[in-house]
């Protein structure tokens, strides 16, 4: 799927790629908008309808921002344009978090920091219930969905089993669930 | 070199499960991280969360950060790399077929029969964090107002981050 028209320089994939990572704040399809502005409209490297068809599928696997970097990447410049988008996308959060985490792991026995962590833990918790309310309401439109979402809660919440096993249990019963309806039609 | 590749493998089989959107990693990370391997304790472990904030990156850069607790810059690095690896091979993957696979609606049937456990190991993830990091009623407090802000207004998610660490600061 490679632009034969005109190559696009993978220094410039690079560089557009990281400035997105380093200016797109707000994460997620914040981020898919902006890459769509960017190279769709101001650049005019593919049309909207491919950009559509390709992230398509950027929710299945990893986020869906830096997914939509790897496919723009790829597009223009096969194998080398995706992974010079991917780290492009990704070398400024990378290096802005390891510069925190060594910040942190310097100092963070220090009682001005610990007093500041113990303001912001229970607002990380409060985001992970938000993200929980809003995906819910968006994902769970029947009495199996709901069942679905109660068991996994239960398993994880109050039978402590390991969530990777849980995760890989619905996935089996989600794809024979979608093989059992598409038989079925 | 053998904690290395553990920490490689380990990595790359989350890269594996990584479906629906970043926040599965918080309950595959919590237990794999905190319980498990004993990489980070729990404190920490919302502490990478709230750095995870601050970047535009996905949520994912909680990679970065666990990786550096356990192998310094080359953990950060090697964690990094393995968590993204099986995500940017499949969309290239995709890339290359999607006009094939646009036929294939069983990928996207499991998709949709699966978020909803996705959405239950979150809500879980918050319960298991709550019950085991609050402990008096000033943090359930903030954990409400924290709620109310991120469900009702727009602010981002760093500055609400950033607020909350200056008014932890203030009252503790």
């Amino acid at each position: 799927m490679q632009n034969a028209t005109k190559a696009i320089d993978l220094r410039e994939i690079f560089l557009t790629f990281a400035k997105i990572g380093l200016t797109g704040f707000g994460g997620g399809m914040a981020i898919v908008a902006l890459v769509e502005r960017v190279c769709v409209k101001e650049k005019g490297w593919l049309s909207d309808e491919e950009f559509l068809h390709g992230i398509a599928f950027g929710q299945i696997l990893g986020p869906f921002s830096l997914n939509s970097c790897t496919f723009t990447g790829y597009y223009l410049r096969g194998v080398a344009g995706g992974v010079a988008a991917a780290v492009g996308f990704m070398l400024p959060s990378f290096v802005i978090v390891s510069v925190l985490s060594w910040l942190y792991f310097t100092y963070h026995t220090l009682p001005e920091l610990q007093a500041a962590l113990k303001g912001t833990n229970p607002v990380v918790i409060g985001l992970i219930l938000v993200v929980a309310v809003d995906m819910g309401r968006k994902q769970i439109k029947s009495g199996g969905k709901l069942l679905m979402a109660l068991l996994a809660f239960l398993a994880s919440a109050l039978l402590k089993y390991n969530s990777a096993l849980i995760l890989l249990a619905a996935a089996v019963a989600a794809l024979g669930l979608a093989i059992y309806k598409r038989e079925a039609r | 070199m053998a904690a290395m590749l553990t920490l490689a493998w380990v990595y790359l089989q989350i890269g594996m499960m990584f479906v629906g959107g970043g926040y599965v990693l918080i309950p595959l990370m919590h237990h794999l991280m905190v319980d498990h391997y004993k990489w980070l304790t729990m404190r920490e472990f919302l502490d990478g969360l709230a750095l995870s904030q601050l970047t535009p990156g996905p949520l994912a850069v909680l990679a970065t950060f666990t990786g550096f607790r356990s192998a310094g810059f080359a953990g950060a690095l090697l964690a990094t790399i393995c968590i993204f690896l099986p995500c940017t091979l499949f969309m290239m993957l995709v890339g290359r077929y999607y006009e094939r696979l646009k036929r294939i609606d069983v990928i996207k049937q499991t998709l949709d029969n699966l978020m909803p456990a996705v959405v239950g190991l979150i809500a879980a993830a918050a319960w298991n964090l709550g019950a085991a990091s609050l402990s008096n009623i000033k943090e359930f407090a903030i954990l409400a107002l924290g709620f109310v802000i991120f469900k009702f207004s727009k602010l981002s998610p760093m500055l609400v981050i950033l607020g909350a660490g200056v008014v932890g600061f203030l009252i503790n």
